[in-house]
């Protein structure tokens, strides 16, 4: 009995310990810190679940965009995003980028937008499904000098989705072809070998 | 003999979280300010009693905030390590307080925005390095103040821009 009532405690007291460490957000690959490293500016945005929790708590529930951004946002486990401006080209690798959406390659994840424009900007977009329903979404936006990743986890609605764009970092949101949620997701590949940044 | 070598085992098992609690609870405004004082080897400027005239003030007007503190720190020496300051405030603010922005460049400036919800308030800390300067804000925030008055400005803003035209 004493022993079980000891494996407890410590069991409450690790947990204790480490708890305050959890914020249900990935941690930075090492990746980042070498593109960090590399830029000329970084913008780093981090929400976990407890500020949109109360960034909901203040929303108008009355007026029907703040109602639907509420009900967004109130769900969601965090939103995470890294801007990284370079003083000149190729300053990142097809390497670089193949690091950051290998955390994404998985079953649960699956690309609905590759796109490459002749002027070097790739887009990609993954989105992780539960049970057919959206419950993450990694856009990865590469533009000759300038590297972005947005990261949004939780369950999205996609016909809302375009109302984050106004938060620091998502307004790459607003390109994201949302119309008709999953059902209509569409894999808009031009190029559908490795799309990398400019060497 | 055994249950004897438990109980103090659960006695260090029982105190340790409450030490390190305790001890996040000890950070904030002052602890941060301290500690870049100490490791960067300046003296920052804050505005005496501020943080009490902020309170008697938030009764008396609607802006929503309150609870500031200022302090400003000129001439530091020497490059400042961003990572190393970032993680000195993140120690040193305590529990409960969440990064939601960090904006480097290159050239050493460095902006940390870090929240920690009070209540029915949000409490914001802002630090601010460039160059040889740094500028340290903490206040507290209420949201649906704050929101209020945002929205009277832009039904202001609708307003004279429809008269306007």
């Amino acid at each position: 009995m004493m022993n079980r009532l000891s494996v407890f405690i410590l069991g409450l007291a690790a947990f204790a310990v480490s708890a305050p460490a959890q914020n249900g957000l990935p941690l930075p690959s090492p990746v980042e810190k070498e593109l960090a490293a590399r830029a000329s500016n970084v913008t780093e945005v981090t929400l976990g679940k407890n500020m949109l929790g109360f960034a909901a708590k203040f929303m108008n529930g009355k007026d029907q965009d703040e109602a639907a951004t509420q009900r967004l946002i109130q769900g969601l486990d965090g939103i995470y995003v890294r801007e990284y401006e370079f003083d000149k080209e190729g300053q990142y690798s097809m390497e670089d980028m193949q690091k950051l959406r290998s955390s994404f390659q998985t079953s649960e994840w699956t690309t609905i937008v590759r796109e490459r424009e002749k002027n070097g900007v790739t887009t990609e977009v993954m989105m992780k499904m539960v049970n057919g329903e959206p419950h993450g979404l990694f856009v990865l936006d590469a533009e000759p000098k300038e590297l972005s990743i947005v990261l949004i986890l939780g369950p999205i609605k996609m016909e809302d989705l375009h109302k984050l764009s106004g938060i620091g970092g998502l307004g790459v949101l607003d390109d994201i072809d949302t119309d008709g949620g999953k059902d209509k997701a569409k894999d808009k590949s031009k190029d559908k070998s490795k799309n990398g940044g400019d060497e | 003999m055994r249950q004897l070598i438990l109980i103090p085992i659960c006695f260090l098992a029982l105190g340790l979280p409450v030490v390190v609690l305790a001890s996040g609870a000890q950070g904030g405004f002052d602890a941060v300010v301290s500690s870049i004082e100490s490791r960067y080897h300046v003296h920052a400027e804050r505005i005496p009693l501020l943080g009490l005239i902020s309170f008697f003030a938030a009764r008396k007007q609607t802006s929503g905030v309150s609870g500031i503190h200022v302090a400003e720190i000129e001439n530091l020496q020497g490059d400042v390590d961003g990572e190393e300051l970032n993680t000195l405030v993140q120690q040193r603010l305590g529990q409960g307080w969440e990064r939601v922005i960090r904006e480097t460049s290159r050239g050493g400036s460095q902006t940390l925005i870090f929240m920690h919800p009070e209540g029915k308030k949000m409490g914001m800390f802002v630090l601010d390095l460039d160059g040889q300067e740094m500028n340290v804000v903490q206040m507290s925030v209420d949201p649906s103040h704050l929101s209020e008055n945002i929205g009277k400005y832009e039904h202001h803003r609708d307003t004279e821009g429809e008269t306007g035209n």
